[in-house]
């Protein structure tokens, strides 16, 4: 474990750079910025939260008190190290001594949780958007996980279900006489009043206000408490949920021949936004929604009925050819901004084997911390487990989520915030430590998750404030510092502050200090976001551009080389596979879409905008194992030339976990002689990797798909994918027979790639 | 008339007659010997000073009816032989009205009769002409000419009840079915008992038009037996009335299922006045009243408040399901199937939704109501079908289309409250009326009224019904029976589908003006998308050419869908002679189908100008009436001095003074605007039996028919005995000890007198009324005390509100009125006394005076 490691253990945090430097001009010439890799409920069994309030320095400062403060027992004051102000320490704080510190005050409590005196009203609310058109085995299986998870839920949660199909349906929970539901017109653009006043939350317009008559007697306003009949408490709603979910049927339009079913999407997903918007705004819920295709009808939509249409792909998206996908993505993101302004969540299900519409839909979850699992089926392993997942419960039996939270970043004058990279939203927070430049979700300096998880990862960049011209030589010792206040709706109810304090030292841009406190890999993951990010608004080679640029300016101002002669460029070691993670990033699925579809693209950068950063290195380079005779199971190069007939690899790319036989493997493997006792070993080799894939899978959120192969089957295509083209179709000829695997891709490998890089860095050109 | 049992002369001419037994029923006198032709004059007039008479005990039940003279006349003339003119004589015999006390039991008379020889017809039959029962005209006689018509200021129009079924002791209506059906080639006339057969019976010739049209062989071929049939034993040419299985050129489509689709309110206002509960339970139990003979029938429900709810019944279902559908400005269906169903495969689906209705809705407090949007759903469902969409309304519709704001009624008189005051509902009755849908009304109106001047236009050109039950409350028990007999009766009648109705008549005259509930779909068709025996239409006849025949038809054909999925055409045929005499437009005049047609145009009158205007052309048409006829017999010695009047017309003007008299048309300070126009519909549905005991309700003195015969009111041979005919309308006619009946086709009132016996008044209202202070008052549900007295009474009030609700749907309620308590009642009560004077319309010896004063202003 690194000590960068260590530090995010306990801390949550990954820095690109340990060591800051004191002016904006040197911290540009670093070419990564500096910027936090936090995980803001990173669990931490050794640490429970404490059950008091913070103290906070006096306003607009929110800085809190902190192992960073200096204090004086004596006079009861600290001094606030973001604003320097001078705070008296309440009333209680009145025993303080160097001997007798609040937790806050101990030098390992720089992450430290309080518990806030006001629990939150509303327990968590779970709504439910179920596509109903879908063939009997998914309905079936759909429905079954659906019954299933009401034994996970909390049974004090609320719950609601809405369905949908030609037309939305929400179901009433409460109704006790008859199964009630109130349905929405698939195709019509509703507005959110107008959907509150259908589902009787708002009086109808146009009804008789005034007089004696017009009103009947003790009439209940609208509200939450008429809501209550779509959301209740499981406890109350299990029957009535129960029987609704089993007596689902398949949407009972007729589907013309040639045509698509009429799925309303977009219809569903307003209604049930408007449902909580109304009644439950600013506390958590979550709307999961359960798509069995792409939107057909109505607002949202993203494919035409016809099935002579085929649904958009990259391409038709690249050269405008897609016909609604505009309109469709303008559509959900405002839709989605709706909901990440009442802190809801949005999280998709797609159990289809074409594409529901995750490229259009993708800012629901993106801008409220949902989640997106990508199955061909309801009748998966993925979706199944993936979704009952979700509802882990931690040690004390409390659901691994946290619900309407905020992150506010606060600094010391040293360093200002450009912005966030995750599934989040701004808070449209505009501190006096807002940065000028902005990366990702800048101009604030807090963000808004419907959602976090303990997984839930965001990457947060700054600037360094100090101009040079008034620079006076760093004084020794300075540091600067860095908070992060996370407040979230805990599901046992409680509303919580997470606190993380961090320091680090400021030194002079040139000091040698500074290439030693870099952490290549949080740089890369960092760095990966940006890229990311920037390849949603940008054509993909400009993004390419932009992190090859990234990547020779880094090299240029830190590798050793004499100039103009590649042959003595050289990479410290924490610099070293920094060159291998960017060629890696630029031909992973985030960056080169081409074999993906438009939805997968949106699934694949949603995962990878909310991990940690080991997961995210994952993603970037998946490792890869190799499994033979007489050795332990060891890394290898994630290359052709780990291809072998005689090893067993197993890939992990967070998305797939593939286990590759060899060919002769696979050749011994059907001879069965693992079923002869003299083999045991050989059923012993065959047997460890798939015991590690089931650990791997037995960790991961979304559940990969999980992919057994020989060598030279189709399958083998993901394991190929992946691994750097150092022998490829065009090589052979050059070098003989190749060694390992012929990949037949036109990629550069990673060898012509540093060699370019190389000669690039060393040139005085650029 | 004057030969009736009203004063003294009773016995007298009791005398004269044949003895009747002093317990011989009225009806028994009625159907006597028709050669018991009375000998007595028909100018025999009452003594003018006749003071108060009792009900003598000994004559009641036993006199004999002006008619059955004058039916007995009539067949006397059938035994003419060949050679005779078609067209008999017109008895023509005058009445003077002036101290003529009128025989108010002869308002039901039959009209007078049509004076055609037997050779008229093709056939002797005694069916060959049509019975008052379908079809009767306002002259039995045709003026040759437009000028003659003109000159006897006599409407001239048709009373047509197409879907009447025959009156005890008519003949069931012949079905043919047969491939060929025989219409004339020119004018599509069916061919009927008025055509003439020529060369030898192989051409017949077209009575409407005179096409000569060749007699195709079929006609004398029955292709079921394979053999020859007497063509003169068909039906076609026996029967005015007949009906035709239709082959499959007459349907654009395969005869469609009934579909009974209900709009049900649950608002506020519906669940507290417990409608909903009410209407549920009686749906429930009627659901085995509802036609469904071949199992066909689809029933769906939609209820409405601020939104629209829709019932899954698919039986396969555990329970039904709700769908609630809040967009009121862009309605559409939220199922493809399953809310309308078959009523016999989805029963149990249906009784369990309609046990739950009420109580899902029971804690309603939504005051909205969206009925406009309801009914655009109800279309969405009910059109591809066509049917009936029956609304229970409860609230005023305030919500989007057909939303209404509540009427300032504070000037009740003012005749713009009776226009409609939103065009959705007619327009959405015309789009209904494409379809093939009928709209029914059920309002229950409370506080500030339902506007069914506006509502019942969706009725009105549809071919349904509007009903209004004003301040309707479950918790009242005569409201909730009453209710439950309407309702129940509604859903259980005849019923057919599909139809439209033209009227042909011979050259020379035209169908000009239609009145009742339809749409006009062209110039001589109308559309009844649901037919109902309820409904009948009056149709004013314009002669456009001198008519060249001595006879004339009027042929009615009304195609339709019967309710277990034929195809059908009942062919109504009506024959009249032609007369070039002015007198004879008088003598041949049916009071009934008069005041009918005058009904009707007051009603129209009222609403495009003034209730004022209509009450004045009533008057003004009586007047005309009277006057020309005043003309036509010359100068009389009399005239100055008396209202001359044609025998047959007697009670013309009594039922004009009785019309003016009619809550659509009469000022009262307590009816309300909906009330009005709800009596305004009646009057346009206009069914003869119930308009003409709206005009002259039916007074009987209870206290003397129960203590003073043994028999009335008892059950003989599975019959109550009904008394033989009732007071004049009049509370000269009140005792001082008395009990009466006062019955207008819509309400039963039980008068009771201060002084009426205590005994009588413990056997009507139970043995814990001791005195005439105990007894209740306001209406009330009549209950059986185990005393005959309440026994008998009972078994008349019902016999004659089985017949009201047989006739026109209506459950007259009992009101009890006492002399001196809830003076509101008591003077409502006394305004359906129509002889006497009321404040805005004279008496009728008041009335009488004035037409004559009026008339004589005619030389
Ligand atoms: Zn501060
Ligand atoms: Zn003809």
């Amino acid at each position: 474990m690194s000590q960068f490691e260590a530090v995010e253990d306990s801390e949550g945090v990954r820095l690109s750079w340990n060591m800051w430097p004191s002016s904006r001009v040197d911290a540009a010439r670093m070419v990564v910025p500096v910027a936090a890799l936090y995980t803001p409920l990173k669990e931490r069994q050794d640490r429970p939260p404490v059950l008091y309030e913070p103290v906070v320095c006096r306003p607009p400062c929110k800085g809190v008190l902190n192992p960073f403060c200096q204090f004086d027992p004596r006079a009861k004051l600290w001094i606030c190290p973001f604003c320097l102000q001078r705070n008296p320490f309440p009333p209680h704080y009145a025993d303080i001594s160097p001997h007798n510190l609040p937790a806050e005050l101990m030098p390992h409590y720089t992450t430290i949780e309080y518990t806030l005196a006001r629990p939150v009203p509303t327990p968590p609310i779970f709504l439910f958007v179920v596509d109903t058109c879908l063939d009997d085995n998914d309905l079936v299986a759909l429905k079954n996980t659906l019954l299933g998870s009401l034994a996970v839920i909390p049974q004090h949660a609320l719950v609601g279900f809405i369905s949908f199909g030609t037309m939305t349906q929400v179901h009433e929970l409460a109704a006790v006489d008859a199964p009630k539901a109130y349905v929405f017109r698939g195709s019509k653009d509703y507005s959110s009043k107008q959907i509150q006043e259908m589902l009787g939350l708002a009086p109808v317009s146009g009804t008789p206000a005034a007089g004696a008559n017009a009103r009947a007697p003790n009439a209940a306003g609208p509200g939450p408490r008429s809501a209550m009949r779509f959301l209740m408490p499981l406890a109350q709603a299990e029957f009535n949920l129960t029987s609704i979910i089993e007596n689902l049927q398949r949407d009972p339009w007729p589907v013309p021949q040639g045509k698509r079913p009429a799925r309303c999407t977009g219809v569903a997903t307003a209604v049930a936004v408007s449902l909580l918007e109304s009644a439950f705004p600013n506390t958590g819920a979550r709307i999961m929604l359960f798509l069995g295709g792409a939107c057909t009808v109505g607002p949202g939509l993203v494919v035409s009925q016809e099935l002579k249409d085929p649904i958009r792909s990259h391409h038709d998206i690249e050269k405008d050819h897609a016909k609604y996908h505009k309109k469709a993505l303008k559509f959900y993101e405002a839709l989605a901004a709706r909901v990440a302004a009442n802190a809801h969540t949005v999280d998709l299900f797609a159990g289809c084997l074409d594409q529901v519409g995750f490229h259009e839909m993708r800012h629901l979850p993106g801008y409220t911390g949902g989640v997106m699992v990508l199955a061909d089926s309801f009748n998966t392993h993925i979706f199944k487990q993936s979704f009952l997942k979700l509802f882990a419960k931690d040690a004390h039996d409390q659901l691994q989520m946290g619900f309407n939270a905020t992150l506010e970043v606060v600094t010391s004058k040293e360093l200002k915030v450009s912005g966030l990279i995750g599934d989040a939203s701004s808070a449209q927070r505009k501190a006096a430590n807002v940065g000028e430049t902005e990366i990702g979700l800048g101009g604030t300096s807090a963000w808004k998750f419907g959602t976090v998880t303990p997984r839930t990862s965001v990457a947060v960049y700054f600037e360094m404030t100090n101009n040079p011209a008034q620079a006076t030589p760093v004084p020794p010792g300075s540091r600067g510092l860095i908070q992060f206040l996370t407040h979230y709706q805990h599901s046992s109810g409680q509303q919580r502050l997470r606190v993380t304090t961090v320091a680090r030292h400021i030194v002079d841009g040139a000091a040698p200090d500074i290439p030693h406190a870099f952490d290549q890999e949080a740089a890369a993951v960092l760095m990966a976001r940006i890229a990311v990010y920037k390849a949603e608004l940008d054509d993909a080679p400009d993004v390419l551009r932009w992190l090859d640029r990234m990547l020779i300016r880094l090299c240029q101002r830190f590798a050793q080389y004499r100039k103009d002669d590649a042959s003595s460029f050289q990479l410290a070691d924490n610099f070293s596979i920094y060159p291998q993670f960017m060629f890696h990033l630029r031909r992973s699925q985030f960056l080169t879409v081409f074999n993906n579809s438009p939805d997968e693209t949106a699934f694949y950068r949603h995962v990878f905008n909310m991990e940690d950063c080991n997961n995210s290195l994952i993603m970037i380079q998946p490792p890869l194992m190799a499994y033979t005779f007489n050795q332990d199971p060891m890394p290898v190069l994630l290359d052709s030339v780990s291809v072998k007939p005689d090893v067993i690899l197993l890939l992990d790319t967070f998305f797939h976990i593939l286990i590759h036989h060899g060919s002769t493997i696979a050749e011994w493997r059907n001879a069965k002689y693992h079923e002869q006792e003299s083999y045991a070993n050989f059923k012993q080799l065959l047997e460890a990797p798939v015991a590690d894939a089931r650990a791997l899978l037995a960790d991961r959120f979304p559940v990969p798909r999980y992919v057994d192969c020989d060598q030279n089957s189709s399958q083998a295509r993901f394991l190929l994918a992946k691994l750097n083209p150092s022998t490829t179709y065009t090589s052979g000829s050059q070098y003989g027979q190749p060694q390992g695997q012929a990949i037949f891709t036109d990629d550069v490998s990673l060898q012509v790639f540093m060699e370019h890089l190389k000669k690039l860095a060393v040139s005085g050109a650029s | 008339g004057a030969a009736l049992s009203y004063g003294q002369q009773q016995p007298q001419q009791q005398q004269q007659q044949q003895p009747l037994a002093a317990n011989q029923s009225f009806n028994q006198s009625m159907t006597s010997d028709p050669n018991n032709v009375s000998q007595h004059s028909i100018q025999q007039q009452p003594q003018p000073n006749t003071p108060m008479p009792l009900y003598p005990k000994a004559s009641y039940g036993s006199t004999l009816s002006m008619n059955a003279s004058i039916d007995g006349m009539a067949n006397s003339f059938s035994h003419l032989g060949v050679g005779t003119p078609i067209m008999q004589p017109i008895v023509n015999q005058a009445i003077s009205l002036i101290g003529a006390p009128p025989a108010p039991h002869e308002i039901h008379a039959p009209p007078p009769p049509i004076r055609l020889s037997p050779q008229a017809a093709c056939t002797m039959s005694p069916h060959s002409n049509c019975s008052p029962t379908y079809k009767r005209a306002t002259i039995n006689v045709v003026p040759q000419t437009a000028a003659l018509l003109s000159k006897s200021k006599t409407p001239f129009a048709l009373y047509i009840a197409p879907f009447r079924g025959p009156e005890p002791g008519e003949p069931e209506i012949p079905v043919i079915n047969s491939n060929t059906i025989v219409r004339c080639r020119r004018c599509r006339t069916y061919i009927n008992p008025y055509v003439q057969f020529l060369d030898r019976g192989q051409r017949w010739k077209c009575n409407l038009c005179y096409f000569p049209n060749d007699v195709p062989e079929a006609f004398d071929f029955d292709s079921a037996t394979q053999s020859y049939i007497d063509r003169w034993q068909r039906p076609e040419l026996n029967h005015a009335v007949v009906e035709y299985v239709a082959p499959s050129e007459y349907m654009l489509r395969p005869p469609q299922p009934p579909l009974f689709l209900f709009i049900l309110d649950v608002s506020y206002a519906a669940i507290q006045c417990g409608m909903l509960h009410a209407a549920c339970h009686i749906i429930k139990n009627s659901l085995d009243r509802i036609p469904n003979a071949d199992n066909r029938t689809l029933v769906g429900f939609i209820t409405v408040d601020s939104a629209l709810h829709f019932y899954n019944l698919n039986a396969n279902l555990s329970e039904p399901q709700m769908l609630v559908v809040g967009d009121l400005d862009d309605v559409f269906l939220p199922l493809p199937e399953d809310l309308l169903v078959n009523l016999t495969e989805c029963k149990a689906q249906i009784t369990s939704l309609l046990d739950k209705l009420p109580a899902m809705h029971q804690n309603t407090q939504n005051v909205g109501n969206a009925l406009g949007p309801a009914l655009q759903a109800a279309y969405q469902l009910a059109s591809p079908i066509g049917g009936k969409i029956i609304v229970l309304q409860t609230s005023l519709p305030n919500l989007q289309a057909g939303a209404l704001k509540p009427r300032d009624d504070k000037n009740r008189l003012d005749a713009s409250l009776l226009q409609p005051t939103s065009a959705f509902y007619k327009q959405f009755a015309v789009d209904c009326s494409r379809t093939q849908v009928s709209v029914d009304m059920f309002l229950f109106a409370q506080g500030t009224g339902i506007d069914v001047a506006t509502l019942c236009c969706a009725p009105r050109f549809t071919a349904g019904n509007t009903y209004l039950y004003p301040g309707w409350s479950a918790a009242k028990k005569d409201d909730a029976e009453k209710l439950a007999q309407e309702l129940s009766h509604f859903l259980g009648r005849p019923i057919a589908l599909e139809a439209v109705l033209r009227v042909r008549a011979s050259r020379g005259l035209r169908m000009s003006v239609y009145h009742g509930n339809f749409f006009v779909r062209s110039t001589d068709l109308l559309a009844l998308p649901n037919v109902n025996p309820d409904n009948t239409y009056a149709i004013e006849v314009a002669i456009d050419e001198t008519i060249q025949s001595s006879v004339v038809c009027f042929q009615t054909a009304l195609l339709h869908t019967t309710a277990y999925g034929e195809r059908r055409i009942r062919v109504i045929t009506l024959a009249l002679p032609v007369t070039t005499n002015l007198a004879d437009i008088f003598h041949a005049a049916d009071p009934g189908a008069l005041v009918n047609l005058l009904a009707r145009k007051a009603v129209e009158r009222a609403v495009e100008s003034k209730l004022e205007d209509a009450r004045d052309a009533i008057i003004n048409k009586c007047i005309d009436i009277l006057g020309v006829y005043k003309s036509v017999q010359g100068n009389n010695a009399t005239a100055a001095t008396q209202l001359q009047c044609p025998v047959n017309l007697k009670l013309f003007p009594l039922l004009c003074l009785g019309l003016i008299k009619h809550p659509a048309l009469r000022i009262h300070p307590l009816l309300t605007v909906d009330q009005r126009a709800a009596a305004m519909e009646l009057l346009r549905v206009g069914q003869m039996e119930p308009i003409l005991n709206q005009l002259h309700p039916a007074f009987y003195p209870l206290h003397r028919i129960l203590l003073e015969t043994q028999d009335l009111g008892t059950v003989v041979d599975g019959a109550v005995k009904l008394p033989p005919y009732p007071l004049p309308s009049t509370s000269e006619r009140l005792e001082r000890n008395g009990v009466y009946v006062l019955f207008d086709g819509v309400g039963m009132y039980l008068w009771v007198s201060r002084h009426a016996d205590p005994n009588l008044l413990a056997g009507l209202f139970g043995n814990n009324i001791q005195s005439y202070d105990q007894v209740p008052f306001g209406s009330i549900v009549m209950q059986p005390t185990g005393h005959a007295y309440a026994e008998r009474a009972l078994n008349l009030i019902n016999t004659w509100r089985a017949r009201a609700l047989q006739n026109s749907t209506i459950w007259p309620k009992v009101h009890v009125v006492k002399e001196d308590a809830d003076p509101v009642l008591r003077t409502w009560t006394l305004g359906l006394l129509i002889e006497d004077r009321a404040e805005y319309a004279p008496s009728f010896p008041q009335f009488l005076a004035q037409l004559r004063e009026k008339v004589a202003a005619y030389s």
